[in-house]
């Protein structure tokens, strides 16, 4: 947690720019920075995607295997979702176990992936035994931070999801599993992506860059699949009124829009 | 103390400037902390929290580590003292027991202790640090009938630690753990009165 | 836990398993001043929840990596006893209280007055005794309690419940059977004197305008939770001024 003064110096800049409704680099209060998309990047993996939301950067990874499903869920395949902050992602990221944002950041993007069943679990039994020896898929999901200009929570999502739609699942048969074999894409019932907001003072800025996010009161990330909300969750020391969350809604339902049409293409 | 019982952010009065242990907001003072409304000075006298080390005060503190320049004091706060040598002419040791006079506290929160002593033999009580006020009582009337009734050596830190030597010491560590407990309660001096003239 | 297959009854003829009404709390017990070496603490019955909450501090903070010169850092240690819930769970922390740590200690983050004591460090630690669902509400009702026992400056308590859906409706405060089997959940954390949001998480598939309907039901259900934690904290000393006029009473007759 050291203290880097520069951030402190720059934090009044982009408070009071915020706080008159302009942003560093000149965005709409409501804009995403570009956001490139690209499926496919990692071959040795059934699924994966990068992207880059303005200089941030997150690949994700998803690997498929067959293992037993949770004694108390056993018609369901297993999700795991892990992130990884590289030290080669900031100089604040450290080697070694993980970090407690970076557990958080997985498991805020589990929330909403399992939430709107963009992993169809319960489409993921493989053979049912009732002596307990069920077989399911499980899926690996691992998010690695490459590079770290803020808002990792979307990207991370974004790549996710995007992971997701480009799995293509190996072949199982009589107990055995063949990955150079396609059979089709992942089950999923939704699309779900997020849409991270940024309080400062009585401002709500989407998307924040690494300056404003250190400049931040505050800050609510919204996953949506259309129409509906699938997680949220409040981070920093600040809070927010009932009225910003209703209105944080319905931006994010908005966005959410948008950031799937990303995804289709 | 007859005052009000509040706790953080309970109202204590309407207006825009907040006293210790109170902030204003909104046109509404607030209190910070557990404690009781002294509405004449527009703040709260806490009832619990650790000591706040503020220039004036006496302290006790133990020796923790020796420098060249001075030795570090740990005063039962969230900050340590110093005690620069050129300051003294005594030569502390680690685990020596201090008393000394806060010189001063810079923003950094830095301190300097000023007219260290050494405190030798005897015994040390620790209270909470805002029980201290009680323990001294109005114009020191509380602390000199305790010394005069138990005929012991009494030294009382603000920080919350009382040396005590010779005398009736029990009586007098009796005594100031009653204060302590029931600080906040009122005709407080009539019951010490009793305690040490019966015990 | 949501996308499970499994559903289950859990309310019949508009009541609740345990026969709650839809927006009605458990039964909740606020004691405050519950440790001796703790500066602060308390203990909170929810239910059949059971946390203890302890605070240290303002103290000097180690390691000095940790120290911020601006402000006292605060540290949050959330955890369940192995023992807490019908499954043993491993001891030490784990990716779930890892989260729920942080999201505790930032609900108060911007409450407590820590610019007045820069480079400390004021620990707190919850320990989940028992567990029944709503363990992160009850853990952060008890902190905030333990907190205000240590005099420690703050501009207010907070005081936290969640609201859920089960079979399709929302209710407020849901056991763990009604999490396990419910469709969402929404652990809100609300300041007493103004009603801002310090904690707010969901998961579950819900329209934006079932989440403002829950959010208001948590805000209500908050006054009365906040209610219990200023009579929690008045009854240590209300009870210490009772005790003590009768307590030198009796002394001075043994003497």
């Amino acid at each position: 947690m050291t203290i880097n003064i520069l951030d402190e110096i720059k934090r009044d800049y982009v408070r009071d720019l915020a706080m008159h409704g302009g942003r560093t680099d000149g965005r709409a209060m409501d804009a995403f920075r570009p956001i490139s998309v690209e499926p496919g990047v990692i071959t040795s993996a059934e699924g994966s995607a990068r992207v880059k939301l303005g200089k941030s950067q997150v690949i994700a990874g998803i690997k498929l295997g067959v293992g037993s499903p949770f004694p108390d869920r056993p018609k369901e395949g297993v999700l795991s979702t892990n992130a990884e902050f590289l030290p080669l992602a900031s100089p604040s990221f450290e080697s070694g176990p993980p970090s407690e944002l970076s557990i958080e950041l997985a498991r805020v993007v589990d929330r909403g992936i399992r939430s709107a069943n963009a992993v169809d679990i319960a489409s993921l039994l493989i053979d049912e035994d009732t002596e307990g020896k069920s077989k399911v898929w499980a899926v690996y999901i691992d998010l690695y931070v490459l590079d770290h200009d803020g808002n990792l929570q979307d990207a991370a999502g974004l790549a996710a999801m995007s992971a997701i739609l480009n799995v293509q699942m190996p072949k199982y048969e009589d107990g055995k599993l063949t990955l150079e074999e396609k059979t089709g894409p992942l089950p999923s019932q939704a699309t779900a992506v997020s849409c991270t907001f940024g309080k400062i003072g009585n401002a709500i800025l989407v998307d924040p860059s690494y300056e404003e996010e250190v400049s931040l009161d505050a800050r609510i990330t919204m996953a949506t699949i259309p129409g509906h909300i699938c997680a949220c969750q409040k981070t920093g020391m600040g809070s927010f009124k009932l009225e910003e969350i209703d209105s944080c809604m319905q931006i994010a339902l908005k966005k959410g829009d948008e950031l799937r049409a990303l995804l289709k293409q | 103390m007859a005052g009000k019982l509040v706790v953080p952010g309970e109202i204590i009065a309407e207006g825009s400037k907040g006293g210790v242990n109170a902030y204003s907001e909104d046109g509404k003072i607030r209190s910070e902390v557990i404690g009781i409304v002294d509405e004449q000075k527009g703040r709260v006298i806490p009832l619990n929290g650790q000591y706040i080390p503020t220039a004036g005060d006496w302290v006790i503190g133990v020796v923790q580590d020796v420098k060249y320049a001075g030795c570090g004091v740990e005063i039962k706060s969230a900050y340590r003292a110093f005690i620069l040598n050129k300051m003294t002419r005594i030569e502390f040791k680690m685990g020596d027991v201090v008393g000394a006079t806060i010189e001063r506290v810079d923003e950094a929160r830095n301190i300097d202790l000023a007219e260290p002593r050494r405190l030798v033999g005897g015994e040390i009580l620790v209270i909470s640090a805002v029980k201290v006020p009680r323990v001294i009582g109005r114009a020191n009337s509380m602390i000199n009938m305790l010394i005069t009734e138990t005929g012991s050596e009494i030294l009382v830190g603000r920080n919350g630690r009382i040396w005590i030597k010779g005398g009736k010491s029990a009586l007098a560590v009796r005594a100031i753990l009653t204060i302590e407990r029931e600080a906040h309660t009122q005709g407080l001096t009539d019951r010490i009165t009793e305690l040490l003239k019966t015990g | 836990m949501v996308g499970g297959a499994t559903t289950k009854e859990l309310i019949v003829n508009g009541k609740r398993l345990d026969g709650r009404a839809l927006d009605e709390l458990r039964p909740i017990k606020i004691e405050a001043s519950v440790l001796n070496k703790a500066d602060g603490s308390a203990y909170v019955e929810w239910g059949k929840n059971k946390v203890i909450a302890g605070v240290f501090g303002p103290r000097e903070c180690f390691p000095r990596r940790d120290v911020n010169p601006y402000r006292a850092t605060l540290r949050c240690r959330y955890r369940m006893s192995p023992f807490a819930t019908s499954d043993h769970g491993r001891s030490g922390p784990n990716r779930r209280s890892t989260e729920l740590s942080k999201v505790i200690r930032e609900a108060f983050e911007g409450v407590v007055l820590r610019e007045q004591f820069p480079k400390t460090a004021i620990d707190v630690t919850v320990e989940v005794l028992q567990a029944d669902g709503g363990t992160r509400c009850a853990s952060l009702v008890a902190v905030s309690t333990a907190l205000a026992d240590a005099g420690i400056p703050m501009k207010d308590l907070v005081s936290a419940v969640a609201v859920g859906k089960i079979n399709g409706k929302l209710a407020l405060d849901l056991t763990g059977v009604e999490d396990n089997f419910g469709d969402s959940d929404i652990p809100v954390a609300i300041t007493g004197r103004n009603k801002e949001i310090v904690l707010f998480q969901m998961d579950g598939v819900l329209l934006p305008e079932q989440i403002s309907q829950a959010l208001k039901m948590a805000s209500a259900a908050n006054e009365h939770i906040h209610a219990l934690q200023v009579d929690a904290l008045k009854l240590v000393y209300e009870s210490k001024q009772a005790q003590g006029g009768a307590r030198t009473g009796a002394a001075s007759e043994e003497d």
